[in-house]
């Protein structure tokens, strides 16, 4: 702990505090994630250990570094890249005006992060602007894998209860078990049209039912026909056949027609119907985006 | 993770060079002759094992555990951490990272009092001496040494592939299997990727189940060197258990076994 030197407390993570710190030799900046050990029984939290063995091996320049872990006397300390700011925060200081560019770079560097999550097999199942960080140069980063799993082993059952509401899909919310990659497609859909819309967010529902009605007024309420085995979910129960009674045109107005098109794709509740990241990513929406920023592999 | 084993912490910092092994080992091995090293593995893997089937824990579960075991002492001498108290740690911590749920320290403690009491009493004539605080202690210990890296892949996913690609057999699945869960019990899974510690397993399976699939193996596209080496490893030990009564000579070996100082706390 003697090679940081800490500056200030920028918030609190899902499993602790978060410290903005200087490594007092090469003056870098970095975040300090400090893993509170307070259960006796747990040892270290198994969200800490999800975010550390999956980082470990995640090494992407849209997903957040985990430079070190630092262990000291019944301390666990993760040592992050640091991010000038999340997206909630970026979202607050716009005044309602987003650049239409800068959604599209924030939008295609958050699908890239995906790609590169999803072909390593890994979920990350709790994205919203929170766990999205921004620094000066623009870069966007996935962070907080506290609630990610892996999922090459196939296991049947998946906890519930783990995205935040506003950024749950309709198969989450009805109950669903078997997460796939389309968990993450919802709220990337979800974040795309909060970002065009210069930090409004698309569906802030109050619980799970305001969160479903929000949902199929904008979409219409999905049946059988369009979702073969929605009525079988667990917590499945019938909404009134709502109508589309809003055109795209006025949910996203700075979005152009690509733009709308590509969150149409990503925003539907059949889940087998989203569009993957990879595809998502040579949507014509992209096709006009600065190739500085397309080309900026990892 | 499945599937991009070649950029995992596994295959980049944790596929070990034989000579290093040797090297990381001389302390241990100026007191313990090598097969007398092998032995006190031996026993632990089963301490290992047996623990994690009274804990009803998955056999992917109980392989991560004893890999991580395996790594722990890849890097540092017996003396470092009493080996039975670092087996039931690693599958405390394996099980978290598997994702098979917490192992509630109270019950982890119990069985393991149970366990050597009534299946290694051969080897120990005291009570499991370890508590939780301890558990916790090597956890971190563990954690720090693996250089955090958790992920470990299995040879179980590549041989259902194989097995399947063969023509299914359940016979052959079911004895290479084994060879694989006995496999854990050698350094391969130090030493060579999972994928080809289960070709090696199926071989060896192969042979003693008198299989000819000579032409479906050498259809693989494989170092055919690395696997022979592996099925070494595995009849080796095959050979060593055939004259090997572990009941008889363990507790010589773990009184000679590098102990670290001073004995825990009760």
């Amino acid at each position: 702990m003697q090679k940081y030197e800490k500056l200030e407390k920028i918030g609190e993570g899902t499993y602790g505090t978060v410290f903005k710190a200087k490594n007092r030799e090469t003056h870098e900046i970095v975040a300090l994630k400090r893993v509170r050990l307070d259960d006796d029984d747990e040892g270290v939290p198994s969200s800490a250990l999800r975010e550390i063995c999956l980082l470990k091996e995640l090494k992407h320049k849209n997903i957040v570094r985990l430079y070190d872990v630092l262990h000291s006397d019944k301390k666990l300390t993760l040592v992050f890249e640091h991010c000038d700011q999340d997206l909630k925060k970026y979202f607050d200081s716009l005044n309602g005006d987003i650049d239409p560019d800068v959604v599209k770079s924030f939008m295609y560097q958050l699908l890239r992060g995906l790609a590169f999550c999803h072909s390593h097999n890994v979920l990350h199942r709790d994205l919203k602007p929170q766990n999205l960080l921004i620094n000066k140069n623009g870069e966007l980063k996935l962070a907080d894998f506290g609630l990610a799993r892996a999922f090459g082993i196939p296991v049947k059952c998946y906890s519930a209860e783990v995205v935040t509401l506003w950024y749950r899909p309709p198969d989450v919310l009805f109950g669903a078990k078997l997460y796939t990659t389309s968990i993450d497609m919802w709220s990337a859909g979800c974040i795309f049209a909060e970002l065009a819309n210069a930090g409004r967010p698309l569906f802030p529902g109050s619980d799970v039912d305001d969160q479903l009605r929000r949902i199929f007024k904008l979409l219409g309420t999905p049946t059988e026909d369009t979702w073969a085995g929605i009525s079988a979910l667990p917590d499945y129960k019938p909404f009134p056949l709502y109508q589309p009674n809003m055109s795209w045109s006025q949910v996203v107005p700075k979005l152009g027609n690509r733009g709308r098109d590509l969150l149409q794709r990503l925003l539907l509740c059949n889940p087998t119907q989203r569009m993957c990241s990879e595809e998502a990513m040579i949507h014509a929406y992209f096709s006009d985006l600065n190739s500085a920023i397309k080309n900026d592999r990892c | 993770m499945a599937g991009n084993f070649w950029q995992s912490s596994h295959h980049q910092q944790w596929l070990l060079d034989k000579q290093d092994l040797i090297r990381e080992r001389q302390h241990d091995l100026n007191i313990l002759n090598e097969e007398e090293y092998q032995k006190i593995f031996i026993f632990f893997s089963s301490v290992i094992q047996t623990l994690g089937e009274q804990l009803k824990l998955r056999q992917q579960v109980i392989a991560t555990a004893t890999v991580y075991f395996k790594r722990f002492y890849a890097r540092n001498s017996l003396k470092c951490i009493d080996p039975l108290l670092l087996a039931p740690t690693c599958l405390f911590l394996a099980s978290k990272v598997e994702e098979f749920g917490v192992i509630s320290n109270s019950r982890l403690i119990t069985t393991c009092q149970t366990v050597v009491k009534n299946k290694f009493s051969y080897a120990y004539s005291q009570e499991f001496p370890y508590r939780t605080n301890h558990i916790l202690e090597c956890e971190f210990y563990l954690l720090e040494n693996l250089d955090c890296c958790l992920i470990v892949y299995q040879p179980y996913r590549p041989l259902l592939q194989l097995i399947q690609d063969m023509g299914h057999e359940e016979q052959l699945l079911t004895l290479a299997w084994r060879i694989v869960n006995d496999s854990l019990r050698t350094d391969v899974c130090l030493l060579y990727p999972p994928y080809q510690i289960a070709i090696g397993s199926l071989q060896v399976a192969c042979v003693v189940l008198q299989k000819d699939h000579k032409a479906w193996f050498a259809e693989l596209n494989v170092d055919i060197e690395k696997i022979q080496e592996i099925a070494r490893y595995i009849i080796n030990l095959f050979e060593l258990w055939k004259q090997y009564d572990e009941k008889k000579e363990i507790r010589e070996l773990l009184t000679k076994m590098p102990k670290p100082k001073p004995a825990p706390q009760r």
